[in-house]
């Protein structure tokens, strides 16, 4: 019994190497449905390996969210056309944003809605449209070393699993943050002034790195009407 | 296992995949564009994580931290969506394997399948006729690989 969990997460995480394999854009032997296929297959062994929290409403929200957002993932990487692929991404923001909402971060799920879907988005989409040229180009018909970079990811995302696994069942990881109770959370991070304590969070603690973002917004922004503007400059002195 | 250590675990593992997946689409899709959206997934692993730590040590230094990514992101999307464009109106392709002769002299050719440069050509969709007005204005040579617009 003991070996087979211990094997279990390894083929799920085998099962999602072939899956985003075969989910890649590129010529194989095998349908891309076959790896979609495997792909809902280790993400269910993976889901039925995670450890539950006890309220059966709470766990399959998470859940839910957690599967459309690893799912869009999946999706948004390995579609041929880039609107889809934006479109994907787009319900994998709002999964993350449902997610932090679950955390108790409501003021980063609002920040992500707003500014990942409705800035970086629409910004995407706006590049798609005016650089991408007719017909489904080669390069998102065939990609790059497909079996290595899923290998490398599995690997990654294994090794990051299994330590944080271990460290945190063996309780090694815990530190000074031992399990709380509802009512440290409730005067903590759940707290009812949720923006308020973020807010004097960000204005006291961290004053100088938020002056600091602002200038970083800044500087992008003028380096991106640069790089736009010399482009067009040195184009034209080369007509002349 | 505890609540709130299973429900960070799930978080970690979560994040894990996200990052995960965000990396394979980076490193072998070819549209410049999509590489960029997949960093963007990298991103959000990590905030997940980040928010996910903030929880269990009940403070906000977790949720700080995701508002600086959110921030550097849009600094980095500003920046990379304008070097794409430049990019792509240098070569007018979107395909990152168009500046593969950046590589070192001594490196291999790049592993690109032959048929990949055989793109496949829609046909060409019936357009409306309309009355002609007017002359087409003269396009600049630069412009020509728009033309199929």
């Amino acid at each position: 019994m003991m070996t087979e969990a211990r094997y279990l997460p390894l083929l799920a995480l085998l099962l999602g190497a072939v899956a985003l394999w075969l989910l890649l854009p590129g010529k194989k032997a095998w349908p891309r449905r076959l790896g979609g296929l495997l792909g809902v297959t280790a993400l269910g062994l993976v889901f039925s390996l995670l450890p539950r929290a006890g309220q059966w409403a709470a766990d399959s929200l998470f859940l839910l969210l957690a599967a459309v957002a690893i799912f869009s993932a999946a999706a948004a990487i390995s579609f041929r056309n880039p609107v889809y692929c934006a479109l994907w991404f787009g319900q994998t923001l709002l999964a993350v944003a449902g997610l932090l909402w679950f955390l108790g971060a409501q003021f980063l799920a609002f920040a992500t809605v707003v500014v990942y879907v409705g800035a970086i988005l629409v910004l995407f989409l706006f590049v798609l449209m005016l650089a991408q040229p007719e017909g489904r180009a080669a390069c998102d018909r065939i990609s790059f070393e497909s079996q290595i970079s899923s290998v490398a990811a599995i690997v990654i995302v294994g090794w990051l699993a299994f330590a944080v696994g271990g460290a945190l069942s063996s309780g090694g990881g815990a530190g000074e943050g031992a399990p709380l109770d509802a009512e440290a959370l409730a005067d903590g991070v759940l707290t009812s002034e949720h923006v308020w304590r973020l807010g004097t969070e960000l204005f006291t603690q961290h004053f100088l790195a938020i002056q600091l973002v602002g200038v970083l917004l800044l500087v992008a922004l003028v380096g991106a009407a640069v790089i736009v503007s010399r482009q067009r400059m040195v184009k034209k002195s080369g007509e002349r | 296992m505890h609540a709130e250590l299973a429900l960070l675990n799930n978080c970690l593992v979560v994040g894990a995949v996200l990052f995960g997946l965000g990396l394979v689409g980076f490193l072998s899709r070819r549209n410049m564009l999509i590489m960029f959206l997949s960093a963007e997934m990298m991103l959000q692993g990590a905030s997940l994580s980040f928010a996910a730590w903030g929880r269990f040590h009940n403070d906000f230094g977790g949720q700080t931290l995701v508002l600086f990514i959110i921030a550097v992101a849009a600094a980095e999307a500003a920046i990379a969506l304008a070097l794409v464009l430049t990019l792509f109106a240098l070569r007018g392709r979107l395909d990152i394997a168009a500046w593969h002769d950046l590589r070192e002299a001594h490196l291999p050719p790049p592993l690109i399948d032959e048929e990949g440069e055989q793109v496949e050509a829609a046909p060409p969709r019936p357009r409306p006729r309309l009355s002609p007005a007017g002359l087409p204005p003269p396009l600049p040579p630069d412009m020509e690989h728009r033309l199929r617009l």
